[in-house]
């Protein structure tokens, strides 16, 4: 069998108004964290269909983190229609065979340094546990 | 698509121009940059890739306008420092070429990679965030920003000294101000001062002066025992719930008690209380203002030592540092000896950095498991300024000056030191995890002993008697907790008030509008709070001096020959009536229509529409889609094959 373990690709979508300036609040505190991460910023991830994430993970990106405002999110209804979304891609992921921690929606406010790197090291402990997306399912077939 | 060759036409005639700061070396000591621009110019679409030790210096600058004016690009992206910082400035630079402002895009490359990620490592990253912005700016398009009348009228949280100057520098520049005050009086912190360092002027005429001109001033509406209920709006348009009401708490009443035996009225310093502007609401009452920009000068509150420090709440010879400028202040100039509690003080100690540069694993969090890391400040100059007071008034009294580093940092401070040092204040340097022991006196002339090792010269083991310990307490931020949740304020790890950027925009928050002034930002004294009270308060009148203010456009749009009227976006939209379906033009069914006015651009609309018809410019699904193509485009990071 061929095994191919490839520092996979990490997307954080993060808030403008909490995430975003949370992990420019790492960076200011010089903290490290894995280079496989990218760090798109948004204005609210409610905005993303559910086929984004699913875009996402059939063009290669390994895991996603979704940093929201959480309950502080400055838009009204939006968290919750966020939440209500992210469900709705755990259950296509699961219809996929696809394992639904590649998919992370969590809240990150401005100053949360220790709350990103906590996130960041556990979605590289999942991505690296489950390598490129669909070879859990491949695994899951040979097995 | 690959990350290599030149792919121009895919997206018609984009034409992305690079430019890469060093950032003097913030970014360039870990980011090859000379390789990344290399590699920028191999990016689909770029024609443009140039480099730039600061690219928000004038030389950057021009480099960006030349290459648009040139034709060479027509659009750009900038890899530097986070957006926060410098999108402003660029946008600017892009529209004095002639260029839509809104051409532009950011790759943060700093707080986002070469402060985190090291070596290799970091080129790598850069070139990932590099590409995603290109791969986003090749499908920018020119927008207009909406523009919105501004109310001339500024709000200002908080009557000390911060805020009431930040209220006159204010209707100066002819803006009308609502300055609103928890407490009934005037003053703040100041009010609890005799003398002010480094002048020694007396903190009474300093405040008389303010508040009488407030007071005078008709621009000025001044609102005490007011708290600031609710807030909403933006920048230029924010309305605010003010409510005032009648005082119940014992310290206020007590010191309304006081303002009335002094006979001192309306107006008129009390001292060690602050000024009573008007007479105090009866009645609960609740208004709500429309304001421009608020300046929040919400202040600070000491250090309160817990019981047991240093013997505090044990002995009643140890007490704060503002304890004893109020004693010192209340004493009648008799001559003879400082006298506390009826003890003449023939010799003192002063412990320095009490509540102040905690370290964790030697200082104990308090009972929210926050520990106050950062140095106060001011409290090093003030503690120099009441050795000199003492040695002046007192000069018998023999003062032993625990301290771990004295930091009389500003003009005219270092003369304490040296003063002091002269008048024979005795210093004695003691390290954090060995302060000093505070017990009682083994010698029955004396209330306390103080027992501390001379970590500076002879590492003697030292017993001082003393008949009074004085704890220079720390600043820490005022409890402004509900503040900081009805206007989603950012808090820095110190729990004051987070600036965007200490040097850049010391003054402004994240929040656009929102204004700080004083210490609710940082431990300081009360001439740098002065000093941040005027920028405060000149920054809101540049803000709203316009009679308007520009908003960033990112609302929602409907590309109405996709829409297809399935009212999923109407559905979603928790705002009614920013977006209706309406009829279309020859009978071709019903349409969604957006009121930009009451669109947040939240894009939740966006992800129920079936055929992508709306979309939240400037942040659209496919800029995203390309983002992520141009990410995954790149070589991973590493590649390990195992046969």
């Amino acid at each position: 069998m061929q095994r191919r373990e490839s520092a996979p690709k990490i997307l954080i979508l993060a808030t403008e108004d909490c995430a975003y300036p949370g992990a420019n609040s790492v960076g200011q505190a010089h903290l490290s964290y894995g280079e496989n991460t990218y760090i798109l910023r948004t204005r609210e991830p409610a905005m993303f269909p559910e086929r984004f994430y699913l875009d996402c993970f059939d063009k290669g990106i390994a895991g996603i983190i979704i940093m929201s405002c959480g309950v502080e999110c400055p838009y009204e209804g939006a968290y919750d229609a966020l939440a209500k979304r992210v469900d709705g891609v755990y259950r296509q992921m699961k219809e996929r065979g696809l394992d639904i921690r590649r998919l992370r929606l969590t809240a990150i406010c401005t100053v949360c340094n220790r709350a990103f790197l906590n996130e960041v090291k556990n979605m590289n402990q999942v991505v690296t546990e489950l390598g490129l997306p669909g070879e859990e399912i491949r695994e899951a077939v040979i097995a | 698509m690959t990350a290599k060759g030149k792919d121009k036409t895919a997206e018609g005639e984009a034409k992305v121009a690079v430019y890469i700061c060093h950032c003097g070396g913030n970014i360039s000591d870990q980011v090859d940059v000379e390789k990344l621009e290399a590699m920028a110019k191999e990016f689909p679409g770029v024609t443009v890739a140039r480099r730039d030790m600061f690219m928000c210096s004038d030389p950057g600058q021009n480099k960006i306008i030349e290459d648009l004016k040139s034709g060479a690009a027509d659009r750009v992206v900038i890899a530097s420092c986070s957006p926060s910082l410098h999108e402003t400035t660029f946008r600017n630079a892009v529209m004095r070429a002639g260029v839509n402002p809104y051409m532009y895009e950011h790759a943060n490359i700093r707080e986002q990679c070469s402060w985190v990620h090291h070596g290799e490592a970091a080129t790598r990253k850069a070139a990932g965030l590099v590409a995603a912005a290109v791969g986003k700016a090749r499908h920018l398009k020119p927008l207009e920003s909406i523009r919105m009348d501004a109310v001339d009228h500024v709000t200002v949280v908080g009557g000390g000294i911060s805020g009431l100057k930040s209220a006159r520098d204010l209707a100066m520049r002819g803006l009308k101000v609502t300055l609103i005050e928890k407490t009934p009086f005037l003053g703040g912190n100041v009010a609890q001062l005799d003398r002010l360092f480094p002048t020694n002027e007396p903190a009474a005429e300093l405040l008389q002066e303010v508040v009488d001109e407030v007071r005078a001033r008709p621009e000025i509406e001044v609102l005490t025992c007011a708290e600031l209920t609710e807030s909403e709006g933006y920048v230029g348009n924010f309305t605010l719930k003010v409510t005032r009401t009648p005082p119940t708490g014992e310290e206020e009443c007590e010191r309304l008690r006081t303002v009335e035996a002094a006979g001192a009225g309306e107006g008129r310093f009390v001292p060690f209380v602050g000024i009573l502007p008007e007479a105090v609401p009866a009645t609960e009452e609740t208004r709500e203002i429309s304001t421009g920009a608020v300046v929040l000068a919400t202040g600070f509150r000491h250090y309160s030592p817990p019981k047991g420090l240093y013997g505090y709440g044990e002995h009643p010879e140890v007490i704060t540092l503002p304890d004893l400028i109020r004693l010192m202040a209340e004493k009648e100039d008799t001559g003879g000896m400082l006298e506390v509690n009826g003890r003449p003080i023939k010799s003192m100690a002063m412990i320095r950095c009490v509540g102040s540069r905690q370290i964790p694993g030697i200082h104990e969090p308090d009972e929210n498991g926050n520990l106050n890391e950062h140095c106060s400040r001011a409290c090093c100059t003030a503690t120099l300024q009441a050795d000199r007071e003492i040695k002046e008034k007192y000069p018998e009294t023999v003062i032993y000056d625990f301290y771990r580093d004295i930091r009389a940092y500003g003009r005219g401070h270092e003369e304490f030191y040296v003063g002091a040092s002269q008048d024979g204040v005795l210093f004695l340097r003691f390290e954090p995890d060995g302060p000093p022991v505070v017990g009682p006196a083994s010698d029955p002339d004396y209330a306390l002993s103080v027992m501390a090792k001379d970590t500076l010269l002879s590492g003697q083991e030292l017993d001082v008697p003393v008949d009074l310990v004085v704890l220079s307490v720390g600043m820490v931020p005022s409890d402004v907790s509900g503040l900081i949740d009805k206007m989603k304020l950012p808090v820095g790890a110190d729990r004051f008030l987070l600036e965007v950027h200490p040097k850049l925009r010391p003054v402004e928050l994240a929040n656009t509008g929102v204004l700080l002034a004083g210490t609710c930002q940082a431990p300081m004294d009360s001439t740098e709070a002065s000093e941040g009270a005027t920028a405060a308060a000149v920054k809101a009148a540049a803000l709203l001096a316009k009679g308007h203010v520009e908003l960033d456009p990112y609302v929602a749009t409907v590309n109405t020959e996709l829409c297809e009227g399935t009212g999923a976006c109407v559905a979603e939209c928790p705002h009614p009536g920013c977006v209706t379906l309406v009829d279309a033009p020859e009978g071709k069914g019903k349409k969604a229509e957006i009121n930009p006015a009451l669109c947040t651009g939240c894009g939740m609309c966006v992800a129920v529409c079936p055929n992508v018809a709306i979309e939240v410019n400037g942040w659209t699904l496919r800029q995203y889609e390309a983002m992520v193509d141009a990410i995954v485009a790149l070589p991973a990071t590493k590649e390990l094959v195992e046969a």
